[in-house]
């Protein structure tokens, strides 16, 4: 389906057949369906083969360093809090090499969504475990396969009572969007870890491997209930829940911030220079 | 002339930067010119802290090591500094019994014990005080109303437990008989017209980050570069500023970064080893494009190293930091004054040429207080050049003669991509190798036209020999030239506020001053090394010191004799 954000002139430098291609597309029906105008849009990646998703949108685009969307994406909301700013990367940038952003950034509570293309394996740097990787995933880097266990991206975000967290699965593009539309339409922080197929370098957890097991959290499930959601968050194997698990609304880092924009002085007026220049130099007689 | 030093110490904690700011403000007020230097240790209680405070009738720029009055506010500063005080001097406070020489008087007073007959210990600071006060021979009525202003919030009672505290204080100097030669010669300041601005270095970068329209600033707390997170933070509700605490100084780069791309006038502060983390954010700015400013206050290292000291260690560091080859800019500003026009430049030539601009502070610099007649600021902030015509495709990073593009920030009508790996005129990513070349050329061509601002350092011109330096140790090189001039000897100074690129026809300019010295606070000697790689001129003569305190002016007058 076409859409406003549909890029022309680039040439994807995704495998054939990546999961990378049903996020895109969920992504730019998405955007388009809430009714946003590329211009409104700004999408901050990292490094790796999901942070080349933003070039093949359109939408204003920084992509910055491995692991370091979050602060960029962060700040640009802090200082045009009237843009939509999503953070997209994978799960080697966004829990290896950004963890730690990614923590502080729940603290903060900026209104950002935070995507993550979680395909268990570093696929640009050619097969590495990653940071979700399963205990024993081998790799040329670890011959005798990985010796760390995963890392669960849910459970730590609703521990810290993320804004809102929920996991989407590539290969389903309606579910995907419908959960795409919650996080971006939610105030504040979200985090949606989306479960990615690697056809080159994941031998394990395939289209097939997923479609097995995943299912939708339903009715009876309370978003609301942080036990709840962190009990599900634990739930990984021959059953997958996707869905909203957890939603915490609270006031956002803008929100907090809101009144200073107005306070701003205009500095490029000669007048209002002296006049902000002498209420300073008086702090120092 | 009255050229008066004194040395306050104690325990961390227990006051000596508080006595120190008190009267440094009280004496400044009377017109008197104050320069103020805190030495302090890697804690919170206990240890060793001193402030040396210099106190004239006509304006200084340097600390001096020989003192008149050393305020005792523990025993240990009794024990190592009693050997600085020089004759006619006076310790007063936890003094021993022995006094180190004939001629300087002892007055053991216990501000502590008055403190707690007055009902609390904290007031210990303001007993100090008033006994300082008297021994100068300054009268209590600008600390009053320093009292009446710091404490009105807490209350009547306080006010007045504070006033008492400094009547106490200069009591018990008038009953030791001490107050009857005081120090400031017992009269009022002769050259008194009015009060002197004091402002240091900390605050003055603050402050050129407020003038020049810093909207936000993003830092991780390291000293000691910190007090210019606390500046703006105490300014950021009343001109509306983005103060952010980043969880490291990575995130406090890429902050940065994302609010200058956003819109926003962008700063970061650190200290070197904070700086090492932000290496790779400095490439960002550099490769995207982007303006932003970043203070390194420098410290002594390697790696954690002394952390509240001071050094110019970094200035070959930043010339050269982030991997493979970008412009910048990079200043040291001379002092306060100088300081917060340093920012605002700063800012406006990182916003014409989408550059990162770096500015090298230090602990001395950032610590240090400095008076000043008046305050000036030269330096208005530019507006964003904003150029596009709206006609042609957006490109934001066409490549241009001059090598500046057209910059926009998103939310207009133009999409706005920037991108860390190498890009195409539109800033997407590209693996054209050509087009690799022509991008590098086009970022690289800045450079020449950046030159173009960069201005020739401060003159003073010597028959004898050069001094030449750069950053914070101006004030005391000016110092030394007329502590030697006094000798008969002629002595210049050459000094570098603006560091890189360095300015167009350096190699003759430099090649006129006679015996060159150069004088810095790093192992090396790296300004002698760089003006050797840019000028082919030799500067064999080097005065380096990297103990981790900063020159003051007789040890540096002796150095300085030595190579003559």
């Amino acid at each position: 389906m076409a859409t406003l954000f549909d890029a022309h002139d680039v040439e994807i430098a995704w495998c054939p057949g990546c999961g990378n291609f049903g996020i895109l597309q969920a992504l730019k029906e998405t955007l388009d369906e809430l009714g946003y105008r590329p211009q409104d849009v700004v999408v901050v990646s990292g490094i790796g083969q999901a942070a080349k998703a933003p070039h093949y949108l359109r939408v204003n685009v920084f992509n910055g360093l491995h692991g370091r969307s979050i602060p960029v994406a962060f700040a640009i909301k802090a200082i045009r809090p009237e843009l939509l700013v999503i953070a997209e990367s994978g799960d080697g940038c966004m829990y290896g090499e950004g963890g730690n952003h990614l923590l502080h950034a729940i603290r903060r509570n900026p209104d950002i969504t935070v995507l993550v293309h979680n395909n268990q394996v570093y696929g640009l740097t050619k097969g590495q475990a990653s940071p979700t990787s399963g205990e024993g995933f081998r790799s040329k880097a670890q011959p005798w396969g990985n010796l760390s266990r995963p890392l669960n991206p849910l459970s730590l975000a609703i521990s810290q009572g993320a804004g809102l967290v929920a996991r989407a699965f590539a290969g389903d593009k309606e579910g995907l969007k419908g959960i795409l539309k919650e996080a971006l339409n939610f105030r504040g922080f979200a985090l949606v870890d989306i479960l990615q197929p690697c056809v080159t370098f994941n031998p394990v957890n395939t289209y097939a491997w997923y479609r097995e097991r995943v299912y939708y959290l339903g009715e009876d499930h309370n978003p609301e209930d942080q036990i709840a959601a962190f009990q599900k968050s634990l739930e990984w194997g021959d059953r997958i829940p996707l869905g909203v698990f957890y939603r915490n609304p609270q006031p956002t880092y803008e929100m907090k911030v809101e009144g200073r924009a107005k306070k701003r002085r205009n500095l490029f007026e000669e007048e209002e220079f002296q006049r902000v220049l002498q209420e300073e130099f008086a702090q120092f007689l | 002339m009255v050229d008066v030093t004194l040395k306050v110490g104690g325990a961390a904690g227990q006051g000596v930067q508080t006595v120190s700011e008190v009267l440094s403000l009280i004496l400044a007020r009377h017109g008197y010119y104050v320069f103020s230097i805190e030495d302090y240790q890697s804690r919170i209680r206990g240890g060793h802290t001193f402030t040396l405070l210099r106190v004239a009738e006509q304006w200084v720029s340097g600390g001096k090591g020989a003192l008149d009055i050393l305020v005792c506010l523990d025993e240990a500063t009794y024990h190592l500094h009693r050997g600085e005080v020089k004759e006619g001097g006076v310790i007063l406070g936890k003094t021993g019994n022995e006094a180190p020489g004939e001629d300087v008087r002892l007055l053991p007073l216990d501000f502590e014990g008055v403190a707690l007959r007055l009902g609390n210990r904290v007031f210990a600071n303001m007993v100090a005080t008033g006994a300082v006060l008297a021994i100068l021979g300054i009268g209590l009525e600008e600390a009053r109303e320093y009292v009446r202003e710091t404490f009105a919030r807490k209350g009547p009672e306080i006010v007045a437990k504070n006033e008492e505290a400094l009547e106490e204080g200069t009591r018990l100097v008038e009953a030791s008989g001490l107050s009857s030669s005081p120090f400031l010669g017992g009269h009022q300041n002769p050259s008194r017209v009015s009060r002197r601005y004091l402002i240091s270095g900390n605050e003055a970068l603050g402050l050129g980050a407020l003038l020049a329209g810093c909207t936000f600033y993003s830092a991780y707390p390291m000293t000691p570069s910190t007090g210019i997170l606390n500046f703006l933070a105490s300014r950021a509700e009343a001109y509306g500023l983005i103060v952010e605490q980043a969880e490291d100084e990575i995130a406090a780069i890429n902050m940065a970064i994302g609010a200058s791309y956003a819109g926003a006038r962008a700063m970061t502060g650190t200290s070197g080893g904070g700086f090492c983390l932000m290496c790779e954010g400095l490439g960002l700015a550099a490769m995207t494009e982007t303006p932003i400013v970043v203070i390194d206050a420098q410290r002594p290292g390697p790696s954690t190293g002394l952390p509240t000291r001071t050094a110019q260690g970094d200035l070959l560091f930043v010339l050269h930091a982030s991997h493979d080859e970008f412009p910048r800019f990079v200043f040291a500003p001379r002092d306060p004054q100088e300081a917060l026009n340093t920012v605002i430049r700063a800012f406006n030539l990182a916003e014409k040429y989408q550059v990162p601009a770096i500015i090298l502070s230090d602990q001395y610099l950032a610590d240090t207080r400095w008076s000043y007649d008046r305050l000036s600021c030269e330096e208005r902030p530019i507006r964003p050049s904003l150029s596009w015509d709206g006609a042609s495709p957006y490109r934001r990073y066409a490549l241009t003669p001059d090598g500046i593009s057209p910059r926009l920030f998103p939310g207009g009508e133009a999409l706005v991509v920037a991108d860390s790996d190498e890009h195409d005129e539109r800033g997407h990513l590209t693996e054209d190798l050509a087009l690799r070349k022509a991008m590098q050329e086009k970022r690289m061509r800045k450079l020449e036209v950046m030159r173009k601002e960069m201005r020739l350092p401060f003159v003073l011109e010597g028959k004898d020999a050069t001094l030449i330096g750069w950053g914070s140790t101006w004030g005391v090189l000016l110092e030394v030239r007329k502590a030697l001039g006094q000798k008969g000897k002629s002595i210049g100074v050459v000094h570098f506020s603006d560091l890189y690129p360095l300015p167009e026809g350096l190699r003759d300019f430099l090649k006129r001053f006679p015996n060159p010295v150069v004088v810095e606070q790093n192992f090396s000697g790296q300004l002698a090394t760089l003006l050797e790689q840019e000028t082919l001129l030799p500067f064999p003569k080097r005065i380096c010191r990297y103990d981790g305190l900063p020159f003051l002016v007789e040890e540096l007058v002796e150095q300085v004799a030595e190579v003559l």
